[in-house]
Order: C-alpha cells, then structure tokens, then sequence
C-alpha cells in the first residue's frame, strides 16, 4: 500500500527514489552500508569509564551530529543504538548480533535500564542502521569498564 | 538525500485521511500567519497515543544553571519512549522540540516553527544552542509524524538558566 501510494503521488523523482529503496534493501547490493557524517559521534552520557554502579541502573545513550531512528526506518544520517556488554565489537559487516550481549534499541530509546551481576563488566554502545547494520566508518563509543556493587 | 523526502510524503499522506486536511493543518506558518474568524473551528488533527509513564527532560542544562557561555550543549533525556525522525508514524515515537522562552503551544495542534520553537526532525537527541546573555526558560515537548504533540503530552518541566556573556 505504501509503494502503491507513492506511486500514484509522487512524481518521476520519487518513484527513481523508490527503485533506489528497494535495490538497497535487496542482498546482494547490502554491501553498500549506510553513511554517517564525518563529525558523528557516539558516547556514554553514563555511566563512564571506571564508574562503580548499583546493580540496576540508567544507561544514557548520547549521539552528537546524528539521528536516532527506529530500526526499519530509513532517514539519512541516523540509526539506533545497541549496547554491547562483556563482548568485542561484532563483525561490522554484518547485522549486529541479536544476543544477551547485544542488546538492540530498535525501538529509537536512548536509554535502558540495565541489570548486571556484581562484578566487572565492560560496555561499548555501536550504531547500526535501519537493518541493523553498522554504519561506514562505524560509529562506536569507546569500550568502557564499570563495576557493579554487591 | 532525494530518498528522504520522497518518504516522508509518502508517510504523511498514508496517515492523513483527507490531504487538504493535510496540507492546512502541517504548515504551521500558514496557520499562524491566516488569521482566522472569530468562532471558526481550527481542525484537530489526530493526536498518537504515548505511554503514561513516557518521560522527556533536559539532562544539560539543569534548572537554574548559570552558563558561562552563549553557545552551549543542550541533551535531551527521553524515558520509556523513542525517538525517530518527523515523517515517519511509530508506536511511541517522537521527535523532540525546543522551546525557548515561550509557554506551551496548544497540544491538540502541530507546534510552531520559528526560533522559538525548533525541531529537531532529524531525530537529535542533543543540540547546540546559541542565546544572548541574560535569562532564559528551556522546555522540550515531544511532538509525533506530523509535528502534533502526543496525548498525553509528552513534555519537560519548564526550566530557567541564566546565559552570560563569554
Ligand atoms: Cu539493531
Ligand atoms: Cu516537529
């Protein structure tokens, strides 16, 4: 219905547009990833690096010269966030891991409440696109260690 | 960049059931800048459910902070809701509007769009602001696809800071 409609609307450009859309989505063209401006940034606004937390608490997702956007939705220059905990930084040419150590915020949030054991734990939060993707160049926070109290 | 655009009237006029509707009711300036009879009706376009415990707020500057600069990071804090760029009707989404020493707009209609209202349609989550020195209030009022805030409202408290000169 959306594709019928724009069709009808829209003029030529639009419908040049749409055919772009649904090459990109298509697999084999997936190579292509999705660009983000060269000043984009991606950080912890908390907790930081060394911080010692309660073992459930506020994550705050920040990301400067960007947009969030919902997994699905194709805008340029956003994506949403995911945060890794206890792990290495995925393959970033594939869609990011779906997994208790990947979390996925495909919903637009920029913040979670987390619940961790007691312990030390790293944090690293990576952008990925409307198809879950990291972007090119992938936009990263730093990898981050917090403890957890007992 | 052509893609944008594209889809964005493609989202709005799937939501909009009438498009004259539409088009009277998404340009702001046009409907402040039409004065309207004394008793005549303005349309109230649809307004997206939120979440009861859906929360915005400034996490930077705090009520009452005292910035020794006129350009400043202003981020916004968003709690059991989402954010996406205008255009594009999700669930529990919206994207965010800064309102800068004015009250509340009415919330059953889109908010204005002048330098007292800005949007941040592209899905920010943060922004740089640059005000001359003296006080000011901050407020940020989700608004959702086509600009209208959501029901009910999701809003910041109204917060003063004082800017001084660098
Ligand atoms: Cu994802
Ligand atoms: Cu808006």
């Amino acid at each position: 219905m959306f594709v019928k409609l724009s069709r009808a609307m829209l003029s030529a450009c639009a419908i040049l547009t749409l055919a772009g859309t649904l090459a990109f989505s298509s697999p084999e063209v997936r190579a292509q990833h999705s660009s983000m401006p060269p000043n984009a940034r991606v950080y912890f606004i908390w907790p930081q690096d060394g911080q010692v937390v309660g073992s459930k608490f506020w994550v705050r997702m920040g990301l400067s010269g960007a947009g969030v956007a919902p997994a699905g939705v194709e805008y340029p220059n956003t994506g949403h966030h995911h945060l890794l905990i206890d792990t290495d930084l995925p393959s970033l040419t594939e869609a990011i891991p779906h997994d208790k150590n990947h979390l996925h915020f495909g919903a637009g949030q920029t913040e979670a409440q987390l619940e961790l054991p007691p312990g030390t734990h790293t944090l690293q939060l990576l952008l990925g696109d409307a198809a879950h993707f990291p972007h090119d160049p992938p936009l990263m926070s730093k990898k981050i260690t917090i403890t957890v109290r007992s | 960049m052509a893609l944008a655009p594209g889809r964005m009237i493609a989202a709005m006029l799937v939501l909009s059931p009438v498009p004259a509707l539409w088009a009277q009711t998404a340009m702001p300036d046009h409907a402040v800048a039409e004065p309207t009879q004394p008793g005549e009706q303005k349309a109230t376009p649809h307004r997206s459910p939120a979440p009861k415990n859906a929360y915005v707020y400034l996490g930077w500057p705090n009520d009452g902070e005292i910035i020794r600069s006129t350009r400043f990071r202003v981020w916004f804090g968003t709690r059991n809701f989402g954010v996406c760029p205008a255009g594009f009707d999700r669930p529990n989404t919206g994207h965010h509007h800064l309102l800068i020493d004015v009250p509340l707009p009415p919330l059953d209609q889109p908010i204005p769009h002048d330098k007292n209202h800005l949007h941040f349609g592209a899905g920010q989550t943060e922004t740089v602001l640059e005000l001359p020195p003296g006080k000011h209030t901050l407020q940020l009022l989700m608004g959702d696809a086509d600009h209208v805030p959501h029901d009910p409202p999701v809003l910041s408290r109204r917060i003063s800071v004082t800017v001084r000169a660098d």
